[in-house]
């Protein structure tokens, strides 16, 4: 069927599916796809169009304190595929240290292990087209030059895949909405709304049922959806942006009776130039600095703690990639003469390169998304982002690279100066990931998360989330496999729901 | 020419090299123009002190409380005698290391060049 646009439908319509699916982005889109075929009549309510459109991209501004993040119009983006519309295709499943809990590392675990998104993975890594599910495995098989020599220790070699859209002539990341579009347009149980922003989640009286949504359109119509059920899946920001703001109710918001929503936002800190290495041996393989071909995938090598460091020295996921070549100064040759020399190793070959990385943050309830007084063309409240780091964060990223300079060594494969150091110096270089992560958590106990290992909204039996808003705990991997994954174990759940 | 002879003269040849290897070393020690320390059996052990120098005094920028005799008193304890790169590779099994100029390097071996900057 084909796409409905949302200024077309009258005023005061009200329009009853069995599902509702708030946001056409790729949380929105696999749960679509993963619902394909099913008794299940969905409604899948997306702001934006097929293409960008300023004037529903401006819905998305707001403000920022704290440390320096991304302007909020500029971290996402409001149209059918969402953020696929601008990923860089990089993935990486979250590791089995990544959902337990940790009692070094305040709020942090998943409400059940790894184990259960694994069956899922498969699937994912279809949609999201990354080839075969290798990642680490790829140490096992032919690969296009040496791995770096990392010897015994904390850290190794692991590895990215990247999504690659099929059939796509600039070889570019899957845009699920374009992707997609055909496929979602031949599912006869799915109507795909356009233009359609959801201005409020009403609540029944007795505040345990979702009752309606309020739909409205940047040309003036207004009408209601009055689903079954309704999952949520706008977005880190946006899922509690419209959770904080339905609050004719409960004055919270929805699902915010213990004010969580909108706390413990987190994205990846991507420090750039934080470190120097030098690889003794000569330069090192093209696939640590950038992407390569090779069984299959489309991969590039990283350098990470293992699960056993992290235990053991309470770290938390860095994913540290080679970047640019990069020249020394006359103390930093005397460093690789000195150390090569002492060590007995041929150095006159050596390379030098700055290292970015990818890191994890801790939980922190004060870095959050809470409403202004400012409104939106619909009349929505707009958002402020609160954003910190922890020093530790960065102290704990330090004695990565303090392991990773000392298995250099050891390994006679080369040696590692930090060169960040105050703080000021660490955020003057940081960017950020636009991974919106865990403004929504998830927790068993309703005091410590906004919706259940099911994905449901504590206390509310018919409203879901879906995407990276429910991370707990959060990963240094890049969520969007992950985020997919876990979209298909909520349809797996909706289709018992339905049954 | 019987054995013994032959002996002999391989013999010679031996010390006569080992005199031009030693000769050519005295003449390159001298020739950087460095006097003699009470440290010279420490400094011995870096390959080339003059880079050396350069990171014991990125090293002592950031540790001014470096006192050569004793640091050289303990330098001479943890080496024991052992070859250089042996002390080194056990210090980074242990993960002694530590920062000059921001480069990651076994403690003895900046412990080393900041003796070599001192003197």
């Amino acid at each position: 069927m084909a796409f409905i646009d949302a200024r077309q439908i009258p005023d005061g319509t009200e329009l009853t599916p069995d599902l509702a699916i708030i946001g056409g982005g790729p949380a929105g889109i696999t749960l679509a796809l993963a619902l394909a075929n099913t008794p299940i009549k969905m409604l899948l309510l997306e702001s934006g169009g097929v293409e960008f459109d300023a004037a529903t991209q401006a819905l998305y501004a707001g403000e920022e304190s704290g440390v320096r993040y991304i302007p909020l119009d500029a971290t996402r983006l409001r149209y059918l595929g969402g953020g696929t519309n601008h990923w860089g295709g990089w993935s990486r499943p979250l590791d089995r240290i990544d959902f337990e809990r940790r009692d070094w590392l305040p709020f942090s675990g998943w409400p059940f292990p790894r184990e259960e998104i694994e069956p899922y993975f498969a699937r994912a890594q279809h949609l999201i087209e990354a080839g075969p599910f290798l990642y680490d495995k790829l140490a096992n098989g032919v690969l296009p030059g040496p791995l770096l020599p990392l010897g015994k220790g904390g850290l190794y070699n692991s590895f990215f895949q990247f999504s690659q859209w099929h059939g796509n002539p600039q070889h570019l990341p899957t845009a699920f909405g374009h992707r997609y579009s055909e496929q979602l347009k031949r599912i006869p149980n799915l109507q795909l709304m356009l233009h359609a922003n959801v201005t409020g989640l009403r609540l029944a009286k007795d505040v345990r049922w979702l009752d309606h949504l309020d739909v409205a359109t940047l040309s003036g119509r207004k009408f209601t959806v009055k689903p079954r059920h309704t999952v949520l899946a706008c977005g880190g920001i946006e899922n509690a942006r419209l959770l904080l703001a339905s609050n004719d109710v409960i004055a919270a918001g929805v699902g915010n009776e213990n004010d969580l929503v909108g706390r413990y936002f987190a994205d990846h800190a991507i420090p750039r130039d934080n470190a120097t290495v030098v690889v003794f041996g000569g330069e090192i393989a093209g696939y640590y600095k950038t992407t390569k071909d090779a069984q299959g995938a489309h991969f590039r090598a990283t350098i990470s703690p293992t699960e056993a460091f992290r235990r053991d020295r309470q770290l938390l996921g860095a994913l540290i990639t080679v970047e640019q070549h990069v020249g020394l100064d006359a103390l930093g040759q005397a460093a690789v003469e000195t150390a090569s020399g002492a060590l007995g190793i041929n150095a006159s070959e050596a390379h030098a390169y700055s290292l970015g990385v990818g890191l994890e943050l801790t939980p922190d309830p004060d870095r959050r998304v809470m409403l202004t007084s400012a409104r939106d063309a619909l009349g929505m409240p707009r958002l402020k982002l609160s954003m910190t780091i922890a020093d530790d964060d960065l102290a704990r990223y330090r004695e990565v690279l303090n392991e990773l300079g000392r298995q250099l060594l050891a390994s006679k494969t080369g040696m590692l100066r930090i060169d960040r150091h105050s703080r000021a110096d660490w955020l003057s270089v940081m960017d950020w990931g636009n991974h919106h992560l865990g403004t929504t958590r998830m927790h068993d106990d309703a005091k410590q998360g906004v919706v259940d290992a099911n994905s449901q909204v504590h206390g509310l039996a018919n409203l879901f989330v879906a995407g990276s808003s429910v991370f707990p705990t959060y990963s240094a991997s890049n969520p969007t496999l992950n985020l997919v994954a876990l979209t298909l174990r909520l349809a797996d759940h909706l289709k018992g729901v339905f049954r | 020419m019987n054995r013994t002879r032959r002996n002999v003269i391989a013999g010679a040849s031996i010390a006569v090299l080992a005199a031009a290897g030693l000769g050519y070393e005295g003449w390159r020690h001298l020739a950087k123009g460095y006097p003699p320390t009470p440290y010279d059996d420490l400094l011995s052990l870096l390959p080339d002190r003059e880079p050396a120098k350069q990171v014991g005094r990125a090293f002592l920028t950031a540790n001014s409380g470096f006192v050569p005799a004793r640091a050289a008193g303990a330098l001479r304890q943890r080496i024991a005698g052992r070859p250089l790169s042996t002390v080194l590779q056990d210090e980074l099994a242990q993960g002694d290391i530590i920062e000059a100029g921001h480069w990651l390097l076994p403690q003895t071996l900046v412990g080393l060049c900041a003796l070599a900057a001192k003197s």
